[in-house]
């Protein structure tokens, strides 16, 4: 099987290392970088051109973000269709209302907050474990 | 009609005749006392001078003055003639009645020449001398009667003009078949004219008006005779002789003569110049007011934003870097649980507490705002159901406790269901924690009328506190009891949040307790919750 990878979005360099540290535990995939809007934008232009894309197992979206925001990098991939189906979860420190219910309107999987837990990320993809 | 002793009727005019005296002059000393007798009994009121001669009935005219005067004419000393002579040079409308035995034409020529018109021939008629006396009374009480009335005409114009002056009210009449005029002395006065001093005639006044104005004055007095309805209120300025303007209120009605033609107009003249100007001053000064209140506003209303901008920093911004020091506490004991100081796990842990603590102030913090700004929806809501609700759940959260509740039935009232709720589950739940230690626990809650006031109660027995520190109570992050006792780990905003809701339902809070007698919690609702109240008692209480 080929790697997978997990998508971050995340400015802050602080965010990064302790989403990477717990994504580290939960999945043994190759984590992506990416610190702005823009360069998020222009990763997924990218790989959706090479087909990488396929290989996203999950993006992690910051909403905050320099020069583009989560939420227009969110609506970017809803309205590219070969990018339309990646699963999206949003990562925020504040429960901005309007911010949860756009989100929502675009579709995500969830919407975690801060700090992202091994546990919280699990769930994401085994709902039953603790149910 | 009174009846004098006599038995003769008496003119009505003369009922009160205090204060009028007679002066009776005779010589005959038995004549004197019989006639006096007779005076007195039939005029009781009657003021009775009596003398023997002319000389002393001079003397007693000059000291008394009296109102009439009856002599005798052959005297010793001084005759009648020449006493009543010398009387009517004092005063020469003195009625004088002769009583005298002559009947000869001389000397009726010289009393008339003198100015005697009454006489009684001797032996005295009585019928006769009471009836000339009853004239001359009456003559004296209708001139008494006339300078009366004329006094009180002379006080009520005095009082009138004194009146107008003061107000500086004139007043006038244009008498429309010639066109005449009458202004009061004041109209004059108001006009910068000493009174009289031009003839007063309807073109006069219209010529006083200023230019502007003067057309719109005779209009509308005009149409008011013409339809003969009252000329209502009107303003007008006029000018003076030195050029300065005042400002007249003029209120007129027209007269109608029987046949229902407008006959006069009668007005008023108000000099309203410095009710005017008082006028201008208080409207200059209610802008200045307002432009200040504008002012104020737009400066409270900087310092709001401010102040949001500030609880957006607190809520929303330092979550941020909250969230990263708790991942990095979790990073810490996940990752350095093989550290070989043992002591570092520990604190790692403490330190995870601590920002769990900072994320419950922010969440409180942000609630206390939530609940000072949400919108609120208005319904009836049956509180008794609701605190009935809390206490199922508070028992049933600990069913080892007893803690009797008594909660009184029915107590509608008009509020935000959700914050009413998060209200009243502060409330109960304080008094479900501070009643733990005590055996025999009890919670109430209430309702009583004080000053026709609907008062609504949550009591408890439980630990109470110190009246001294009553202040602290509703205030955000002040606490008065020591953190751990009570289990108590909260932010210190419970009862700062219900202070919130209150105040936004137009209702206050206080408190009383006392130390391990328990506390109770009092608090009123408006009817129309967010009226006026509101604004009054968050000035009272500047605590949030």
């Amino acid at each position: 099987m080929e790697d997978r990878y997990v998508l971050l979005i995340e400015d802050n360099a602080d965010d990064a290392f302790l989403a990477k540290r717990v994504i580290g535990k939960v999945f043994s995939d190759k984590i992506i970088l990416a610190r702005d809007g823009e360069e998020a934008s222009d990763l997924l232009k990218k790989m959706a051109g090479d087909a990488t894309h396929k290989r996203i197992r999950l993006v992690l979206l910051d909403l905050k973000l320099p020069k583009i925001s989560g939420i227009e990098v969110l609506q970017t991939i809803r309205t590219t269709p070969v990018l339309r189906d990646l699963p999206v979860v949003v990562l925020t420190s504040s429960d901005n209302d309007l911010d949860q219910e756009r989100c929502k309107e675009l579709g995500i999987l969830d919407y975690l907050y801060k700090p992202l837990t091994a546990d919280s990320l699990q769930r994401l993809f085994n709902p039953n474990k603790d149910a | 009609m009174e009846q004098t002793a006599q038995g003769r009727d008496l003119d009505p005019l003369l009922h009160d005749m205090s204060g009028i005296a007679l002066l009776y002059v005779e010589d005959e000393k038995d004549a004197r006392d019989m006639v006096g007798k007779m005076l007195v009994m039939n005029y009781p009121n009657l003021k009775l001078y009596s003398a023997e001669n002319g000389a002393v009935g001079l003397e007693l005219y000059r000291e008394h003055c009296p109102d009439i005067v009856m002599t005798d004419i052959n005297m010793p000393v001084m005759d009648g003639i020449r006493m009543s002579r010398e009387i009517k040079s004092i005063n020469h409308e003195a009625p004088i009645v002769a009583i005298t035995a002559h009947s000869d034409t001389s000397y009726l020529l010289n009393a008339i020449e003198i100015g005697i018109h009454h006489y009684v021939l001797k032996p005295i008629n009585y019928d006769e001398l009471f009836g000339v006396i009853d004239r001359i009374l009456q003559q004296i009480m209708l001139k008494r009667l006339v300078g009366e009335q004329n006094r009180r005409i002379r006080e009520s114009e005095r009082q009138l003009a004194g009146a107008q002056r003061i107000a500086h009210l004139g007043s006038w009449q244009w008498v429309l078949f010639d066109g005449s005029m009458s202004w009061s002395d004041e109209l004059f006065r108001i006009c910068g004219l000493e009174p009289s001093t031009i003839p007063a005639s309807h073109q006069a006044f219209l010529d006083r008006i200023h230019p502007q104005d003067r057309e719109y004055i005779r209009k509308s007095l005009q149409e008011a005779m013409d339809n003969r309805h009252p000329v209502g209120v009107h303003f007008c300025r006029i000018v003076r002789p030195d050029g300065s303007i005042r400002v007249l209120r003029i209120e007129a009605e027209v007269m109608l003569d029987g046949k229902g033609e407008p006959e006069s107009v009668i007005g008023t003249s108000h000099d309203v110049t410095e009710l005017k100007r008082s006028e201008e001053k208080i409207r200059s000064l209610t802008d200045e007011l307002e432009r200040r209140v504008i002012q104020r506003t737009s400066l409270l209303q900087s310092t709001i934003k401010e102040l949001e901008s500030f609880s957006y920093v607190v809520s929303h911004d330092l979550r941020a870097p909250v969230a990263r020091l708790e991942g990095f506490c979790r990073a810490l004991i996940e990752d350095g649980g093989d550290c070989p100081n043992f002591i570092c796990r520990g604190y790692a842990e403490r330190a995870e507490e601590v920002v769990r603590q900072i994320k419950r102030i922010i969440d409180a913090f942000n609630d206390l705002g939530h609940y000072s700004r949400c919108r609120l929806v208005i319904e009836e809501i049956d509180l008794s159901v609701v605190v009935r609700g809390i206490s199922d759940r508070l028992s049933r959260s600990m069913p080892e406790r007893v803690v009797e509740f008594v909660v009184e039935d029915n107590l509608v009232v008009n509020g935000d269901a959700r914050l009413l709720r998060i209200a009243m589950e502060q409330l109960l739940g304080n008094a479900w924690k501070f009643t733990a230690k005590k055996a025999g626990a009890r919670i109430e809650f209430g309702c009583s009328v004080q000053s026709g006031i609907l008062v609504y109660f949550v009591r408890d027995n439980g630990a109470g506190f110190n009246m001294k520190y009553v202040e602290k109570l509703f205030k955000p992050f002040q606490t008065i009891h020591s953190p751990g006792e009570y289990n108590w780990n909260g932010t210190a905003i419970g009862l700062a949040t219900v202070h919130s809701i209150i105040l936004r339902h137009g209702g206050r809070i206080w408190a009383e307790g006392e130390v391990d007698k328990g506390a109770t919690f009092y608090f009123t609702l408006e009817k129309n919750p967010e009226s006026g109240t509101l604004l009054e008692n968050n000035e009272k209480n500047n605590s949030l």
